[in-house]
């Protein structure tokens, strides 16, 4: 019997886009069902606050126009959380008002805010797909988009109704869009694209600051792919500008502009309070090998040893195999272009690209990570602040399967029809089955876990790593104790935990609603701890208020403390 | 055939490594697999540390030191080995210098590294929980401990605001405590100053973040002075002790020095200061000049400033 075959066509196209939409359906499938067991941190509540506000102001221009356009109006709609743009915050706004108030689509109101930030992470698993397979080979693409949705602290983000993942997508489609924009066409096709970066731009910077960072990535690519044409154009005293990057200064800012209301009036003053706001950022506090880091300088050595714990091993290895590659092709240009300035013959001059993709996947990398090497830049968001570098370094990976794919087939000459097609399936499954593994145990404690590189959880904590922020694992110990075992209404000393987010869990009836939230230990006849470092202070208090050192029941991972609960003898 | 026994195909040559140098990503993937098995399938069980803690019952003395390495298993050793075991003296120690042996409790190879001058003694495993004695070679006789001695048969509390001296009365009262930043819990036993302050013993988050049980009396801050009388102490060789303030008032090293003072009878035995950074600091008065002898100990604590000087003190004599 002969299979049917499924050699899908040279040109990337419209299948593509299936594949990729399909993994990203999978992957938001997957983060659906996880959901319900991964608590509410304290910024989630702000931002189902927001959320709740921004689309209260949207039903009010809806129906009173007039009434919603005066600033009073304004100002009361969106004045909530103002220290962060609006695009993510409407959408789950929106999300929780069709899918969960109006349509019930999702029983917990949690769910429907959290659906847009989940749908992004699919959306940046489609466009890695997409982008490797243009740029190297469809399993390229596809070992790639895996591999960053196998990140295990990108799953662990991507449940989260928060801006990290978002802009994560936002940044690999800026990029994506840019590379494209690049391409030779048409005078339409250069300004369909050209009007999309724009556009995509204006997005990013509504979703979060990261994108104030982006024209680092494209300004430089962009000359440098155009420079003859600059270089040409300056000779006969001509300004020429990439088309993309023009849009993106123009229409960029008027996304913005024209999507978030609250800077509609007093606009640079709003503007000045927002750039002041993320340029002298509070200092929060994060533990980083056994200390507690509450300010500057921020050690050099977080965001190596942060990625070496917590990205899977056989993911970095395949980014250095990739990225060697890469880099001995760019070292291989350099060397002609030197030797053709010293009019030397060139040798084997590898092929330029006209679209210059290396430099813009290393620049995207790059400035993704390079604040992080700042001693002023506040860590304290472990590694989520720097998560938009993570779909470039899985599509180095990406390149690198294809390496290790092609070395293989040609150790193994003999295999073919479908002893290949094994072999093949059998190397993607030894890339990918790991980082499956590792990031599906790690739910819902995704802040704890570290790779088995460093000894998995208990390693991580060993080397004193943060275990958590934001005190979303009272959930956990709901689950695991209060719910079955603490007594009708008694008093919970919640901790790192908001009002917000134990009210929200209580509604959606994952915490008993008979349980009483207080602000100190003793006034509660149940105290928790999440365990970081600096709540060590709140563990002692405990100690002296309940009389007992010893938690009735403490939250485990993997044989490590997460949460302490105690109870009054 | 007589390719395969050429030069060509040594597996040991250079090319055939590279040839099959592939094979390292699938085999690191596969390891990474293994090794996240054996990780998540090694924790120990509580039947493990039920059997430890039967151990330990039954052979720890009440003057040894009974600890859980490594550090961060410690809430999960509190909770299985219980109040009983696992002391509020165990676990805010000053130091270890006072035990004469310690079971250490822990996991893999973990040890604590403030036993590592002491002598090993035999080990017991339990599943995955291990237990280790240790002995010390030169424990220290404690003859009376300051901490212990806070209640109204020993000790008197007085503050003194411009020359004039009041009382503080002990009082039971609700514990008060907070959320982060609050400080440690100020206890239900404690001395109350009409003027304001207290002392009462607490665990305070030293500027490691260990716990420290210790008298925890806020300087007042200003000329004024927080007495402190420990009555009928029996004296020896040494005073010796630590002091520290709440790392939260700490950290940030902005905070007045906070001065102890000790006196017997109306000896000055000597002073010490604190300055923010200094964590948990160590200090030794010598009195032997009073050894054998039974005294009041007088402890007077003073600081330019009271604000947020959360201020914690212990000693012993020995």
């Amino acid at each position: 019997m002969k299979l049917p075959s499924l050699r899908l066509p040279e040109r990337i196209g419209w299948r593509d886009h299936v594949l990729g939409a399909s993994m990203a359906l999978v992957y938001v499938n997957w983060l659906l069902v996880t959901v319900r067991d991964v608590g509410v941190p304290r910024d989630e509540g702000v931002y189902f606050r927001a959320a709740t506000d921004y689309v209260g102001w949207w039903r009010m221009l809806l129906e009173r126009g007039h009434d919603a356009l005066q600033q009073s109006a304004i100002d009361g709609g969106w004045s909530v959380n103002h220290e962060h743009p609006v695009l993510m915050k409407t959408l789950f706004g929106v999300s929780w008002y069709l899918l969960h108030v109006k349509w019930h689509v999702f029983a917990d109101a949690s769910t429907a805010f959290r659906l847009p930030a989940m749908c992004t992470a699919g959306a940046a698993i489609w466009t890695t797909y997409v982008f490797g397979a243009r740029i190297w080979t469809r399993r390229a693409g596809f070992v790639a988009a895996a591999l960053f949705g196998l990140m295990p602290r990108v799953f662990f983000h991507a449940h989260l109704a928060c801006f990290d993942v978002p802009i994560t997508f936002m940044w690999l489609l800026c990029v994506y869009v840019h590379w494209r924009a690049q391409e030779r066409r048409g005078l339409g096709g250069t300004l369909a694209w050209a009007i999309a970066m724009g556009v995509v731009y204006g997005l990013a910077l509504e979703t979060k600051h990261n994108a104030w960072f982006f024209p680092a990535v494209v300004v430089p690519h962009g000359f440098f792919v155009h420079r003859r044409a600059i270089l040409r154009g300056l000779r006969v005293g001509r300004v020429t500008l990439p088309a993309s990057l023009v849009a993106m200064a123009i229409i960029g800012p008027i996304v913005f502009y024209a999507l978030w209301p609250y800077i509609w009036n007093d606009t640079f003053a709003r503007l000045q309070w927002w750039f002041d706001f993320h340029l002298h950022h509070e200092y929060y506090n994060i533990e980083f090998l056994g200390r507690n880091y509450f300010g500057p300088p921020s050690p050099k050595s977080y965001l190596p040893v942060m990625v070496l714990a917590t990205v899977p091993t056989v993911t970095l290895l395949l980014f250095f195999v990739g990225a060697f590659d890469r880099a001995k092709v760019g070292a291989r240009r350099l060397r002609a272009w030197a030797l053709e300035k010293l009019d030397r013959p060139a040798g084997d001059a590898t092929a330029s690209d006209p679209l210059e993709t290396d430099l813009l996947l290393a620049l995207a990398l790059g400035i993704a990570i390079a604040p992080f090497f700042l001693s002023k830049t506040p860590i304290f968001g472990g590694t989520k602040h720097w998560m938009p570098a993570y779909p470039f370094l899985a599509l180095f990976a990406g390149r690198g399967f294809d390496l290790v794919g092609a070395a293989m087939m040609r150790a193994l000459p003999d295999l073919t029809g479908r002893s290949k097609l094994a072999a093949e399936g059998a190397l993607v499954a030894s890339v990918l089955v790991a980082p499956l593994a590792v990031s599906a145990h790690a739910c819902p404690f995704g802040l704890a876990s570290y790779v088995p590189l460093v000894g998995g959880t208990a390693g991580g904590a060993g080397l004193g790593l943060n275990r958590q922020f934001w005190g979303y694992t009272t959930l956990n110990a709901a689950i695991e104790y209060m719910n079955p075992s603490a007594p009708r209404g008694a008093t919970v000393f919640i901790s790192d935990t908001t009002w917000e987010a134990w009210g929200r869990m209580q509604e959606e009836h994952r915490v008993r609603g008979d349980l009483r939230a207080v602000g100190a230990p003793h006034e509660a006849q149940i105290a928790l701890v999440q365990h970081e470092l600096h709540m060590n202070e709140v563990d002692y208090s405990i100690w002296t208020a309940f009389g007992t050192d010893a938690p009735v029941y403490v939250v485990q991972h993997d044989g490590v403390p997460i949460v302490s609960i105690y109870r009054r003898p | 055939m007589s390719e395969e026994h050429g030069p060509r195909y040594r597996p040991s040559s250079p090319a055939a490594w590279r040839r099959w140098a592939f094979a390292a990503v699938p085999v690191a993937g596969l390891l990474e697999l293994g090794a996240h098995a054996v990780q998540t399938h090694s924790v120990a069980r509580r039947e493990d540390w039920e059997a430890a803690r039967a151990y330990v019952e039954a052979h720890a003395a009440p003057d040894d030191l009974v600890a859980f390495a490594p550090r961060w298993v410690d809430p999960i050793g509190r909770e299985m080995f219980g109040p009983s075991i696992a002391t509020l003296q165990r676990e805010g120690r000053p130091d270890e210098t006072r035990f004469p042996r310690a079971l250490e409790v822990g996991l893999g190879a973990a040890h604590l590294t403030e036993l590592a001058d002491w002598q090993r003694g035999e080990e017991h495993r339990f599943g995955r929980v291990r237990v280790t004695t240790w002995q010390n070679p030169t424990p220290a006789h404690v003859l009376d401990d300051l901490v212990s001695l806070v209640d109204p048969a020993h000790l008197r509390v007085s503050r003194v605001d411009g020359g004039r001296e009041t009382d503080c009365t002990a009082s039971h009262a609700a514990v008060q405590s907070g959320g982060l930043g609050y400080g440690p819990a100020i206890p239900g036993e404690r001395f109350s100053c009409p003027a304001g302050g207290f002392v009462g013993v607490s665990v305070l988050a030293d500027l490691d973040y260990r716990p420290r049980r210790c008298i925890y009396a806020p300087a007042p801050g200003g000329g004024s002075v927080l007495r402190l009388r420990f009555m009928n102490v029996q004296m020896g060789r040494t005073l010796k002790g630590h002091h520290a303030i709440y790392v939260e008032a700490e950290r940030d090293r902005r905070g007045a020095p906070v001065s102890i003072t000790f006196k017997a009878g109306t000896s000055l035995l000597g002073s010490v200061v604190h300055h923010d950074g200094d964590g948990w600091k160590a200090f030794e008065l010598d009195t032997s000049d009073l050894a054998g002898q039974r005294a009041d100990v007088v402890a007077e604590i003073t600081a330019p400033s009271g604000d947020r000087r959360q201020y914690c003190f212990e000693a012993d004599t020995r």
